[in-house]
């Protein structure tokens, strides 16, 4: 008689996922899951409709507050999401009339934050909050892309 | 006579928790594309601004040992820590102000922010109780240059100098 050299094990595998398989996969979601709550963020950041637009990353860990809204890219400037002027357009002067108007209608506000493109220069950001001051906001806040997340 | 047991004791069946399991599972996985949805890898962080009074006055001087500090940033990365300090001669029983000047050129036309927080960390020893400080950008800086050096001059968490002002180069003089 001839001995089979591997036999079934003692217990007959059970049909279907095993337990054991399953308790690992939990686990990895539950990290997953926290990894994420941590690190990502449900506010929206203001983009452009067109052209390229990436923030500076900063080590700051100050959080957003309600505050009027100003994006600079290279290519325009938008105040609370609307083109008020082409960024090359800017003349000479301190005071960017096109900024100044919208920001005079933003009655009751003091705070505003400033999403400038990473390559935008000083003679641009300057005007910018020269103007910003002008207009009577004086809680002036720079945004940044935060070193803590992805 | 043998009582017979109104309730007789069932065999114990081996609970199935694979159901249970496998709908935690799907309640994961359904909770991630949510999260992947609604969600951004971007965090935003802000920081704050101080651009002079309104009425022009001069601030009251420090009465630390630093009476005042200047970040001077370059469009070449090049960076220029100027402190202006009191001195005491101790012979002379006389207090003077004298300025400091700490040039660090910059790294691969960018900023050498070690460097810079090095003589950042050097002035915050000598006076701990100075919290202003004044960056001054060349027209010609990136914003990602600026923020950089706000970051240093703020430190972690803005334990250094956490009240930063920015003002032009162009048209400032060295503080």
């Amino acid at each position: 008689m001839r001995r089979r050299l591997f036999t079934h094990a003692t217990s007959a595998p059970r049909d279907g996922l095993d337990v054991g398989a399953l308790a690992p996969m939990v686990d990895m979601m539950t990290l997953l899951l926290v990894f994420l709550l941590r690190t990502w963020s449900t506010e929206s950041a203001p983009v452009p409709p067109s052209g390229s637009f990436e923030l500076s990353t900063t080590t700051s860990t100050e959080s957003r507050q309600h505050a009027v809204t100003i994006l600079v890219s290279p290519e325009a400037i938008w105040v609370d999401g609307h083109r008020v002027i082409a960024t090359p357009r800017i003349g000479a002067d301190v005071l960017i009339r096109e900024v100044y108007d919208p920001l005079l209608a933003q009655r009751g506000e003091q705070r505003v934050e400033i999403h400038a493109d990473a390559t935008v220069p000083w003679a641009v950001l300057k005007r910018v909050i020269a103007t910003t001051e002008a207009a009577g906001l004086n809680e002036i806040a720079l945004v940044g892309a935060s070193a803590e997340g992805m | 006579m043998k009582r017979r047991r109104l309730y007789s004791a069932a065999p114990a069946a081996e609970a199935d928790v694979r159901p249970t399991l496998l709908g935690v599972v799907t309640l994961l996985f359904l909770l991630l594309f949510f999260l992947l949805g609604t969600s951004s890898g971007q965090k935003l962080a802000v920081i704050g601004l101080h651009v002079g009074t309104a009425d022009g006055l001069a601030p009251l001087p420090h009465a630390g040992l630093v009476k005042s500090l200047g970040v001077e940033i370059a469009s070449t990365g090049a960076v220029t820590v100027r402190t202006v300090m009191q001195t005491t001669d101790i012979s002379a029983s006389a207090t003077s102000t004298e300025q400091r000047v700490q040039p660090i050129p910059g790294r691969n036309g960018a900023v050498d922010r070690p460097a810079l927080e090095a003589a950042l960390a050097a002035v915050q020893k000598a006076d701990p109780t100075q919290r202003k400080a004044t960056v001054l950008p060349d027209d010609a800086v990136p914003t990602s240059a600026l923020i950089s050096v706000m970051d240093a001059v703020r430190g972690p968490n803005g334990t250094r100098f956490p009240e930063v002002t920015l003002q032009d180069l162009a048209s400032a003089g060295a503080p």
